[in-house]
């Protein structure tokens, strides 16, 4: 068999995961999770405007075990999308582009936004 | 130009949706624990009307834009791209459309 000098592409088993490789997939995924919890609060309102039985119906299938998981979800998402973002626009404004910089605001980002979420979490159900 | 435009459109989008995502998604937490007729109360307020409203709209065009980004890095055959592109388009403005007929009846 000749030598293939072709570049190849990265092996998945053997690919070295980054941090800014991570959050950078991870901003789209929870990007496109906002969308689905905008189209969750479209659907709040429009239950709202059916009338009482159906937003009951709605209450009772997001107090559910899996309605509240799914809304603790939505919320790191956006807890995660919207401190992302904010790294984003810095970068944006030429700031935070060293290598040491960019990991260390990476791991703020993953931190903060699961503090967010508990803060928020708390905060929206009165218990703080 | 176009492309920086659009750049530009999603930066500013993103700046104004995030904290009406906040604040209504954190109106339907808390919310959620509350009967109808609180709810009710809550969304007849004409400025919940107003920021909501701002909040689909702006929203959506903000997730149209991102949305146009990963058909273009994921998708490769263009008429699964355009078909994708306008089904965003749709989405787009049909729910901001019912959302300002929905909060004008209520």
């Amino acid at each position: 068999m000749t030598d293939n000098q072709n570049p190849l592409s990265p092996h998945l088993q053997i690919y070295r995961w980054h941090i800014s490789s991570l959050l950078s997939i991870t901003h789209r995924i929870s990007g496109v999770a906002n969308l689905f919890s905008l189209i969750l609060m479209f659907f709040w309102l429009l239950f709202l405007s059916f009338g009482e039985s159906s937003y009951e119906s709605f209450l009772f299938i997001i107090n559910s075990f899996i309605g509240k998981f799914i809304l603790i979800g939505f919320t790191w998402s956006m807890s995660f999308h919207l401190l992302s973002g904010i790294r984003h626009l810095i970068w944006d404004f030429g700031y935070g582009f060293e290598i040491r910089t960019a990991n260390i605001s990476g791991i703020i980002v993953i931190i903060a936004s699961l503090v967010l979420t508990v803060i928020f979490w708390l905060l929206a159900r009165g218990l703080i | 130009m176009k492309q920086a435009r659009k750049w530009i459109s999603h930066r500013i989008s993103a700046v104004i949706v995030a904290p009406l995502f906040v604040w209504l998604f954190f109106s339907l937490i808390s919310l959620s624990t509350k009967n109808y007729l609180e709810a009710i109360y809550f969304i007849e307020n004409l400025l919940f009307r107003i920021l909501a409203i701002a909040l689909f709209f702006i929203g959506f065009f903000h997730a149209k834009i991102s949305l146009n980004e990963i058909f273009e890095d994921y998708i490769n055959n263009k008429k699964i791209k355009d078909v994708a592109n306008i089904l965003a388009l749709i989405l787009s403005i049909i729910i901001p459309v019912i959302i300002l007929i929905l909060l004008i009846k209520i």
